[in-house]
């Protein structure tokens, strides 16, 4: 579905992806692991549109995207997580995902202005469909509440719940179980699987091991933005590099 | 103005406050000058409610990340636009009025084509350099009448009204031009509410509160900044064609960076979180405190420039952000 | 063809006042990212201090030249600490700084024109003569200012390049968080940019004042001087030497050959002109200071 083909993103002088091939196919659960630094946000910025690649290409659904801009690339139809909690804040968690909704609109935009009664029904229509989706997360209770005031991790499924509402064929997932528990992290869990269930296909970076082993088809471990690893689970879990390049860090941890 | 109720009717009660609140206060509006005879009052309030605009079509544009500092340069094209087709072609005024608008829109969509996709920085530079050229063709070339300006502006032409006679537009009376500021006034900020509760409105406030999550969510930051400049420009057009047949006489001087720095000023003493009250509250006080206090032309700029840092550092969402603190301890939490 | 020499030196010495100018800009843009709409004023002091310290005291004009540019150093830096160090470390850094140095300009210009009134001055020659230079003269009062431009430039490039606090307020300007690991007080170096900037800026006015008209109405220069820099591109110190003496020759030129106004009007016009082909300016846009 997603096809990166020796992509490569210089910052100045260094290169945060290299040459990198990869494939997600429908339907799948990816995982994005390696240590930090390793390229896999700058991949994802790159792929969703915000950053133009220096060089290679990235095919969606065989055709370039490249070159397209991040909102195009959401028309097309694959939606990301942002990293840090990139929400608006000044708004309610129902405005949140109603914004979400915005690229879907077919009425036309002059009578969107005028306020016409078909474009306010469209827009009606939308609210009860955010509101399914937060019904969806299980996060409907806390639909009027302000997304600055909600916990961490409610924050993360909040973006989740976001880029769902774009309707997308390829979600990207930064992170989504950073900083929470272990009740929290569970249920995210069982949030991906249920989204990989309604037929969309997921990229999924995180550092805990536990939510990658559990939930991924296949895995691919970067390190210095090129692929050192591709496999199950079971094959990457035993591979000596993949080790070797987190431990690695740990090394230099334990000498510092 | 019955046509237009039915936009600002929903089916929430707070709506219909807010509604009957409008009316009251346009009637207060409507029936001011009749209590407030002094005709320098009736100017000073005409002003107001021009910079009140102004204010808010400055706002409409930072909102969506458009710090435009040439604000005054369109609120001239529009003068002297509506001041050349009256004059020098001999339309009818209530005809100049609305083609001076369009004419604005359509510089500014050629204009904002080129400096909107520079980004926040470029687009806050070049709408400067834009704001001080525009000063300096008006004031170099002839055709503009130079730094002299254009004198002697038609007023427009009177506007019959049933059974009560006609609407007189002279040198003599200021109070039709009351009339006709407070008409078009209302008329944008209609336009401007229709648009904030669009979906316009709903992109302009996502790009304003990140912009980079609402290019991911799939709004076109580009189309909808560029929409915000032309629509803002060309209601600072509108303005300022009103302007010149009130006032009949333009001085490039008048339409330069200074004007747009105080027209920035009405907008951040409100509350660039009011966009349509906070500028009227900005304008109102900008106008008459300096009036009451009795500073002169010559102190105004320090005046003013003092309370910019003030403001920046003390109340950085301005009079009305001072509301929150209010609201915030009667919410039970 | 002597006239085009004429020409070309006084290009010249224009060029290089706006190169300080740049410079100065550049630093406080690059290294404290403040958009500085304030800075033409400080070049309006200096010029006005030396006219100040000269004619009614009597003031010799290299004492004056001192105090002219310590005198804009020391209110930027008191500028600084009163309103724009607040302002730093917010959110909306960028903008809400803008907002305060228009009302500094709007503030600064006034109080001019409230004190010295609306008529430009001169100041007497400082030191009399001609000298001949190929069959040419040039005052030497102009070539004074050349020579001092020139070494302050030296000496600005050397601050840069070669002392600690050069150092200190390049890496800031690259990453201040990264700057503050290795120790650096961020917060001084901000100060200590808007000092040195200032202090061009009155050297750049005091300098050019026995050569040139002095004006209440010499702070809108600002709008050239960011034009120049984003010709030569934000934060690079070569584009502002480069562009900073192309408007020195346009404007010489410009100025024999049409009225100022028309001048200017063709400078304007050559800047959008290079920036539509090159968005980033002569050397690029790095919005940090780059010394390449």
């Amino acid at each position: 579905m997603l096809e990166a083909i020796k992509l490569t993103k210089y910052f100045g002088g260094l290169a945060a992806v290299n040459e990198l091939n990869l494939r997600v196919n429908q339907g799948e659960i990816l995982g994005l692991i390696g240590p930090n630094g390793a390229g896999k946000t700058t991949f994802f910025n790159v792929v969703s549109g915000f950053f133009p690649p220096t060089n290679g290409r990235v095919l969606f659904e065989g055709k370039d995207i490249s070159q397209l801009k991040a909102h195009d690339i959401a028309y097309r139809g694959i939606s990301r997580t942002f990293q840090a909690s990139t929400l608006f804040m000044k708004l309610s968690v129902l405005d949140n995902v109603f914004t979400g909704y915005h690229k879907s609109y077919r009425t036309r935009f002059l009578k969107r202005v005028l306020h016409t009664p078909s474009a306010r029904k469209e827009e009606e229509g939308f609210r009860q469909k955010a509101l399914e989706t937060l019904e969806f997360m299980g996060m409907a209770s806390l639909k009027e509440e302000l997304a600055a005031n909600l916990p961490h991790g409610y924050q993360r499924t909040l973006g989740i719940a976001m880029a769902l509402a774009t309707n997308p064929k390829l979600l990207l997932l930064d992170e989504p179980a950073t900083g929470m528990n272990l009740t929290e992290k569970n249920a995210v869990i069982d949030l991906i699987r249920r989204i990989r269930d309604m037929g969309i296909t997921i990229i999924l970076v995180e550092h805990d091991m536990k939510v990658v082993m559990d939930l991924c088809d296949r895995i691919i471990v970067l390190n210095f933005g090129q692929k050192i690893a591709e496999g199950l689970p079971e094959e990457i879990k035993s591979n000596r590099e993949v080790v070797e390049a987190y431990l690695g860090k740990e090394e230099s941890k334990n000498a510092a | 103005m019955v046509k237009h109720n039915r936009y600002l009717f929903n089916r929430t009660s707070m709506r219909i406050h807010k509604f009957i609140y409008a009316i009251i206060v346009i009637i207060i509006l409507a029936l001011l000058p009749q209590v407030v005879r002094n005709p320098y009052y009736i100017h000073l309030l005409i002003m107001v409610g021009i910079n009140a605009v102004l204010a808010m079509t400055f706002i409409l544009m930072l909102r969506t990340g458009l710090m435009c500092l040439g604000i005054a340069a369109f609120w001239g094209i529009g003068a002297y636009a509506s001041a050349m087709l009256s004059m020098k072609l001999g339309l009818p005024v209530w005809l100049s009025l609305p083609a001076a608008a369009v004419i604005t829109a359509i510089i500014a969509a050629f204009i904002g084509v080129l400096l909107v996709k520079q980004g926040g920085f470029g687009f806050i530079i070049q709408t400067l350099a834009f704001g001080f050229i525009i000063v300096l063709i008006f004031g170099t070339f002839q055709v503009f009448g130079g730094h002299v300006g254009i004198v002697g502006i038609s007023h427009p032409e009177s506007i019959p009204i049933p059974f009560v006679g006609s609407m007189e537009f002279t040198s003599i009376s200021k109070m039709p031009f009351y009339y006709l500021m407070l008409f078009l006034s209302l008329l944008m900020v209609l336009v401007l509410t229709a648009f904030y509760s669009s979906t316009a409105g709903r992109a302009w406030r996502a790009i304003g509160l990140s912009a980079h999550l609402a290019e991911s969510l799939g709004i076109n930051l580009f189309n909808y900044r560029l929409l915000a400049f032309i629509i803002a420009s060309a209601i600072a057009g509108l303005m300022g064609s009103f302007f010149a047949h009130y006032y009949g006489t333009l001085v490039p001087g008048s339409f330069g960076p200074f004007k747009t720095i105080n027209v920035h000023v009405y907008a951040i003493l409100g509350g660039i979180n009011f966009p349509i009250l906070g500028p009227v509250i900005g304008s109102l006080i900008m106008t008459f405190v300096p009036e009451f206090l009795r500073i002169t032309e010559g102190v105004e700029p320090i005046f003013t420039g003092i309370l910019m840092i003030l403001l920046v550092l003390c109340l950085p969402d301005g009079l009305l952000g001072l509301t929150h603190l209010w609201q915030r301890r009667s919410k039970p939490s | 063809m002597s006239i085009l020499i004429q020409l070309i030196v006084d290009g010249l010495a224009m060029g290089l006042v706006y190169v300080l100018l740049a410079s100065g800009f550049n630093l406080i843009i690059g290294i404290s990212r403040i958009l500085f709409i304030a800075y033409g004023e400080f070049y309006m002091l200096g010029a006005w201090i030396i006219w100040g310290l000269m004619i009614p005291l009597k003031v010799p004009f290299f004492f004056a030249l001192v105090v002219a540019t310590i005198a804009p150093a020391i209110l930027g830096a008191i500028v600084y600490q009163v309103i724009f160090r607040y302002i730093q470390f917010k959110e909306q850094q960028f903008l809400t700084n803008i907002v305060a140095a228009m009302g500094l300009m709007m503030l600064m210009a006034q109080a001019t024109l409230f004190i010295v009134g609306t008529e430009s001055r001169g100041i007497p020659s400082v030191i009399r003569g001609m000298v001949n230079v190929g069959g040419i003269r040039i005052s030497y009062e102009k070539v004074m200012l050349i020579g001092l431009t020139l070494g302050v430039i030296i000496g600005l490039h050397l601050l840069l390049q070669k002392t600690k606090i050069g150092r200190a307020m390049r890496a800031v300007s690259f990453n201040p968080d990264v700057a503050a690991l290795q120790a650096v007080n961020a917060n001084l170096v901000y100060l200590g940019t808007m000092a040195v900037g200032c202090a061009l800026a009155g050297f750049a006015g005091g300098v050019m004042a026995p050569v040139f008209a002095i004006s209440p109405k010499m702070g809108g220069v600002t709008l050239l001087i960011i034009l120049v820099v984003m010709l030569g591109g934000v934060g690079s110190m070569p584009g502002a030497i480069l562009s900073g003496l192309i408007l020195g020759q346009i404007l010489s030129f410009g100025q024999y050959f049409f009225e100022s106004g028309v001048a200017q009007i063709i400078f304007f016009a050559a800047i959008a002109i290079i920036l539509f082909f090159k968005p980033g300016g002569l050397f690029g846009q790095a919005q940090q200071i780059s010394l390449q």
